[in-house]
């Protein structure tokens, strides 16, 4: 499908007067990563302005510097037209600029009203708190809000998800915000309190408070949004009217880049299955999940932030066994209930947070590499200390770890060579199934090429890999196979030629188009 | 294979230094300390002295040893005092009341200090109670059982071959000094050149990233609580040996001791670092200043005063230098 | 969207907290003294005669006020273990000031100062030091023990002037430790319920990193409620001093564990952030209750501390239940 013609767009009122927040030229890059470059945002009071992006696209960098979390490298911040800086969170607050993150922060012992007006409650002439104040401002604004059933003395712990998140709103406007952040505040909504979300947002549209809303269901932005931006590795890629543009235009925006093979994928003969999953359940991220994983394969699982995806490793490794449903390593049915059970069976896996799941960074390079098989290099239970040493310089050799002997403290190596002692303390397991959980987020591109060869090295000897990674280029340059998971279900599968970044794209996001089973089925 | 070698040998050689610079450091205060008490007292110096000095600090010494594996996985057992006492009551009991041989009651308070310690454990590792509340808790309980099966009755009259265990001697050094070494030598292998110790270190850096790499992080929990509890027993046995009597209160303060004495010796209280031989140290210097206190008329009571600046003040100190060192916390 | 009646709300809400009331420890507690008041009163009626309640009361209310002090320690999300010794020392100092001819009211207030000095040193030491609260009051315990004995030499405190004995006298025809209790934890609970400073002990004590967000210093906050956590330790001291006519020269054994059971019971989570002082209060009478209890049917009050033990635990456990039970269900 062809890009549709950019029309001419008739301004809008919110380009007719001036941005309250707008900003310009930013840059921001992180230890190994460039995560925004040059990139430009507006919004304008009582407006809705969504912003789309895959994972990794800069979209949570810049609400970050928007809410004072970060400093831009570069680029200005300006407020009512006049340039600003916020040196913490509590500046971007008084200036105007509430986020209602993911994970709320509530005081779950506090009331509602406690909540709302925490640091900030209405005082007597003697300085003592108002409580009667509190209460009926409190209460005025969750009526402002038309929201009616919620008792303002009521303990938030006790509320509901749904609740919690009105009391987060409610707190925001307690602080007189101008622009309101909201980032995937429908993720974990049930579709009620998602429909009195939208509601809420619309008044507050009514109240020119400016909202910016992060969302992957192309549904809501549509239903909400005025306008569209649409950010891509670190850049803008384009700001729209939701008007003048639709789910595909939109898509392509997203994922539209030339595909670079970062290292071309060696054919290998795929053998038998090696671990098959049926109906695999665990409340609430897994629901009723089925593969095949056979030797020789790269499985690529594609899906966004919340989908489940490392919730089901860590089902299938035992971190948080299945609740419901069978898993199956080399046709024989097994009980994963733990770790040191996965390992049993074979299976390894490469975290997603190497620096807290993956590594113990006090310790040396010699010692993490051998923390998954101490067995191996123990002499009855005593470490051999040469064993392990060859074992950690052995790992050096082939990975091409740069540090400066094996007794270094992996704290100090960069984000890339970290990650290939994590691979080398499971290859030293000798598994016959590898799950790597984003193995090359953060990483250089030398480095990244490098693990990817590895991949197809270790695939062309017979194991079997479960790839979960965010980066479509990489899925698609990698697998055999891609399923695409969405809410804790697979959603899409599609064989190696078949897959297009648009077709992934849309099957992660709900709203769009739902490809079934395209292609030679695995 | 020389370039190798000269590789892993620099950092090595580093290392050690690294490793040993605590424990150097307490080597020298434990030297300064053994010459300035033997210039205060000329009994200090003496075989006969030094040998009691060591006949009394096994008890804390004993339990010492598993309270290092406790708090380098970044726990703590406040129990241990008051499972003492409680072997020793049972112990006691059983010999008396229940009317078992000396033998068979000696085993029976091993078993319920070890079954004290796994209660701990099993809380800690299946209910997730936070150690410092379930010991504390269990710090109360047993010494309310032992209190509540003693009824404030002591129990006396053990048998003449009882009192080699905590009064006799063997080759001419005490036999609880002799347990007491043998304990240490395998804590000490066992925490430095085993899986085990290694696994221990792992979970008190990084309980997630230990448990991610297939440690069986509860099972080697539950197993050092367990420790604990049996060692605490075997303690409370030797008490009552050593006093020649069993009563509710005994054990009460050694929780105290044993903390000081492991962190003094170099283990930090948030885990991951300490050594044995630290703790040794540590032991036989707090051992040393009571002696010395005592030699010099301070009464019983006020070398807990020392103890306890001992105590703060080494935290400070190795919070200080663990700060300088800069870890990844 | 349909709004609802306001007259419909405030029925509901009041039917709400009236639920939350009864559900509350508060309620529990205060449900298992009348029934152990009742029951034990049932087997033996001196029990429940005044003198016995009276002197039950009596001699425990210093706990319930350093358990005050201790509740707001807890909730702020540390401990203190060292409590114990402390009131052994600085009842020693106010009867020592008073022997010594210092007029009786510095005798009372000097402890008050001297405590809250103290606690502002530790304070300082676990909120800027960042040294966790059980290692430090784990030393100070055995340095003021050990300071207690040695200083005092075993002798006790006798011959103190007439008019020093504030527990034995009386207010409005109650007795003065039972004023200060009643009285005290009403203005602690309305403290912690209604003043910022109090929200901000909540605030830091259940999630520190939400509480910066919101403006409250973390470091200033746990200062605050080190020393007011002194100031109660000094009250509870001067009651405990004033009690016999004699000071002597140790406390009753595991004092802070009587205190700190009192809090936990009460219905203050070891993991900081819930909790009320009403609850201790109500919890230290209740142990006290069961204490005495065991006399009058004929249990050996041996057991008395393995009954604590079990409490705490119970307690602990029900409160690991209840916040498993909030956040699968939030």
């Amino acid at each position: 499908m062809s890009a549709p013609a950019l029309r001419p767009a008739p301004p809008a009122p919110w380009e007719r007067m001036q941005a309250v927040l707008e900003l310009q030229d930013i840059s921001k890059s992180f230890p190994g990563v460039q995560a925004l470059k040059g990139v430009g945002f507006d919004i304008g009071a009582g407006e809705v302005h969504a912003l789309l992006g895959e994972n990794g696209a800069g979209k949570s960098t810049l609400i970050k510097i928007m809410s004072g979390v970060h400093r831009p490298d570069a680029g200005s911040i300006r407020i009512d037209g006049r340039e600003v800086s916020f040196a913490s969170p509590l500046e971007a607050q008084r200036a105007g600029i509430a986020t209602i993150y993911q994970e709320l922060l509530l005081f779950p012992e506090l009331t509602v009203a406690e909540n709302i007006f925490l640091g900030h409650a209405p005082r007597t002439r003697f300085g003592a708190i108002d409580w009667g104040a509190m209460r009926r401002q409190a209460e005025q604004l969750l009526a402002s809000l038309d929201i009616h059933d919620l008792d303002v003395g009521k303990i938030v712990g006790t509320l509901s998800v749904g609740n919690r998140q009105r009391v987060e709103i409610a707190k925001a406007l307690s602080q007189n915000a101008r622009i309101l952040i909201m980032d995937e505040p429908t993720a974990a909504l049930s579709e009620h309190d998602a429909g009195r979300l939208f509601d809420i947002v619309r008044l507050l549209r009514q109240r020119d408070v400016g909202i910016v809303y992060i969302s992957h269901r192309l549904e809501e932005v549509f239903r909400l949004a005025d306008r569209v931006t649409v950010f891509r590795d670190g850049e803008h890629v384009a700001t729209k009217t939701v008007a003048d543009t639709d789910c595909d235009d939109l898509i392509q925006m997203m994922v539209g880049r030339r595909i670079e093979q970062l290292f071309p994928k060696l054919t290998v003969p795929i053998g038998e299955p090696v671990l098959e999953l049926k109906d695999i359940t665990r409340r609430p991220a897994t629901n009723g999940v089925s593969f095949t994983l056979r030797a020789g394969e790269i499985l690529g699982l594609a899906g966004l932030v919340g989908a489940g995806r490392s919730e089901l490793a860590q089902v299938i490794f035992g971190v948080t066994p299945a609740d419901r449903g069978e898993i199956r390593i080399a046709g024989r049915p097994v009980a994963i209930r733990s770790p040191s059970a996965a390992k049993r069976h074979g299976i390894g896996y490469v975290p997603e947070d190497r620096g807290i799941q993956g590594l113990v960074r006090a310790m040396r390079l010699r010692e993490n590499v051998s923390l998954a098989v101490l067995g191996k290099i123990a002499r009855g239970p005593f470490i051999d200390r040469g064993a392990e040493a060859r074992l950690a310089e052995d790992a050096i050799r082939r990975f091409g770890i740069r540090a400066s002997g094996i007794a270094q403290i992996v704290n100090k190596l960069s984000g890339g060579n970290q990650q290939k002692v994590v691979l080398g303390k499971w290859l030293a397991s000798e598994p016959r199934i590898l799950i790597l959980d984003e193995p090359t987020r953060g990483i250089d591109v030398s480095a990244k090429a490098e693990i990817h060869r590895l991949m197809s090295e270790l695939a062309g000897r017979g194991l079997a890999i479960l790839m979960i990674s965010s980066e479509l280029t990489e899925v698609m340059g990698m697998s055999d196979r891609i399923l695409v998971m969405r809410e804790g279900r697979i959603v899409a599968e599609f064989a190696r030629g078949a897959a297009t970044q648009e077709r992934i794209a849309a099957a992660m996001m709900s709203g769009g188009e739902i490809a079934v089973q395209v292609g030679a089925a695995g | 294979m020389t370039g190798e070698a000269r590789a892993v040998g620099q950092p090595l050689a580093r290392l050690r230094g690294l490793a040993f610079r605590h424990e150097g450091v307490l080597l020298t205060i434990l030297v300064a300390a053994l010459g300035v008490l033997a210039l205060q007292s000329d009994v200090f110096l003496t075989a006969d002295n030094l040998l009691n000095q060591g006949r009394l600090m096994a008890e804390v010494g004993l339990v010492a040893l598993p309270m290092t594996f406790v708090i380098v996985t970044g726990g703590i057992d406040l129990s241990v005092g008051s499972v003492l006492g409680l072997c020793a009551i049972v112990l006691g009991y059983s010999w008396k009341n229940l009317g078992l041989p000396l033998e068979g009651a000696i085993v029976v308070a091993l078993a319920t200090g070890t079954a004290a310690g796994f209660v701990n454990g099993w809380f800690i590792t299946r209910v997730r109670v936070p150690p410092l509340i379930m010991t504390l808790a269990t710090l109360a309980l047993y010494r309310g059982l032992a209190e509540g099966i003693s009824q404030a009755h002591s129990v006396r009259g053990y048998p003449d071959w009882f009192f080699v265990l905590g009064q006799g001697d063997v080759l001419g050094v005490p036999t609880q000094l002799w347990i007491l070494l043998l304990a240490l030598i395998l804590c000490a292998v066992a925490l430095a050149r085993t899986t085990f110790g290694r696994a221990l270190y792992a979970i008190g850096h990084n309980e997630v990233a230990a448990r991610f790499s297939g440690i069986p992080v509860d099972r080697y929990k539950l197993a050092i609580y367990t420790f604990s509890g049996f060692m605490a027993g075997l303690a409370g046995c030797i008490f009552v040996s050593r006093v020649s009597t069993t009563r509710s209160d005994m054990g009460t303060g050694l929780e105290l001791d044993a903390i000081a004495a492991v962190v003094l010796g170099g283990t930090s209280i948030f885990g991951g670092v300490g050594t044995i031989a630290g703790t040794a140290i540590g032991l036989v210097l707090i051992q040393l200043l009571k002696n010395g206190l005592a030699l010099t008329g301070v009464k019983g009571d006020a070398t807990i005063v020392v103890i306890g600046t001992v105590l703060i003040l080494s935290i400070l100190v190795t919070n200080f230098v663990q700060r300088r060192q800069e870890g990844d916390r | 969207m349909a709004t609802t009646a306001p007259q419909v709300d405030t029925a509901s809400a009041a039917t709400a907290a009236l639920r939350r009331i009864v559900g509350s420890q508060e309620a529990v507690l205060f449900l298992a003294i009348c029934l152990l008041l009742v029951v034990v009163g049932g087997i033996n009626p001196r029990y429940v005669a005044e003198r016995n309640l009276e002197s039950m009361l009596l001699g425990n209310a210093y706990i319930a006020v350093a358990a005050i002090g201790m509740s707001m320690l807890i909730i702020s999300g540390n401990i203190d273990i060292s409590v114990g010794s402390l009131i052994g020392v600085l009842a020693t100092i106010s009867g020592t000031l008073a022997t010594a001819g210092y007029p009786i009211v510095v005798a009372w207030l000097v402890p008050l100062a001297l405590s809250m000095l103290y606690m502002a040193l530790v304070g300082a030491i676990v909120a800027y030091l960042r040294i966790p609260s059980i290692v430090v009051t784990l030393g100070m315990l055995s340095i003021l023990k050990g300071g207690l004995i040695s200083a005092t030499g075993g002798t006790w405190i006798s011959n103190l002037p007439a008019g020093y004995h504030l527990a034995q006298m009386q207010l409005l025809g109650l007795p003065m430790p039972v004023c200060f209790m009643v009285v005290l934890t009403a203005a602690a609970a309305l403290w912690m319920r209604y003043s910022a400073a109090g929200r901000a002990v909540y605030a830091v004590g259940g999630n520190a990193e939400a509480a910066r967000l919101a403006g409250i210093s973390r470091e200033r906050t746990l200062m605050m409620v080190f020393i007011v956590h002194g100031l109660f330790v000094g009250i509870a001291s001067v009651l405990f001093a004033t009690q016999l006519s004699i000071i002597q020269s140790t406390v009753p054994p595991n004092l802070e564990l009587s205190i700190i059971t009192a809090s936990l019971v009460g219905g203050v989570s070891i993991l900081g952030g819930t909790g009320t002082v009403i609850g201790s209060t109500l919890a230290a009478i209740l142990i006290a209750a069961i204490g005495s209890s065991l006399i009058f049917v004929n249990i050996s009050p041996y057991w008395l501390r393995a009954v604590q033990g079990i409490l705490i635990l119970l307690t602990v456990l029900a409160d690991l239940m209840r916040r498993r039970r909030r956040a699968v269900r939030g």
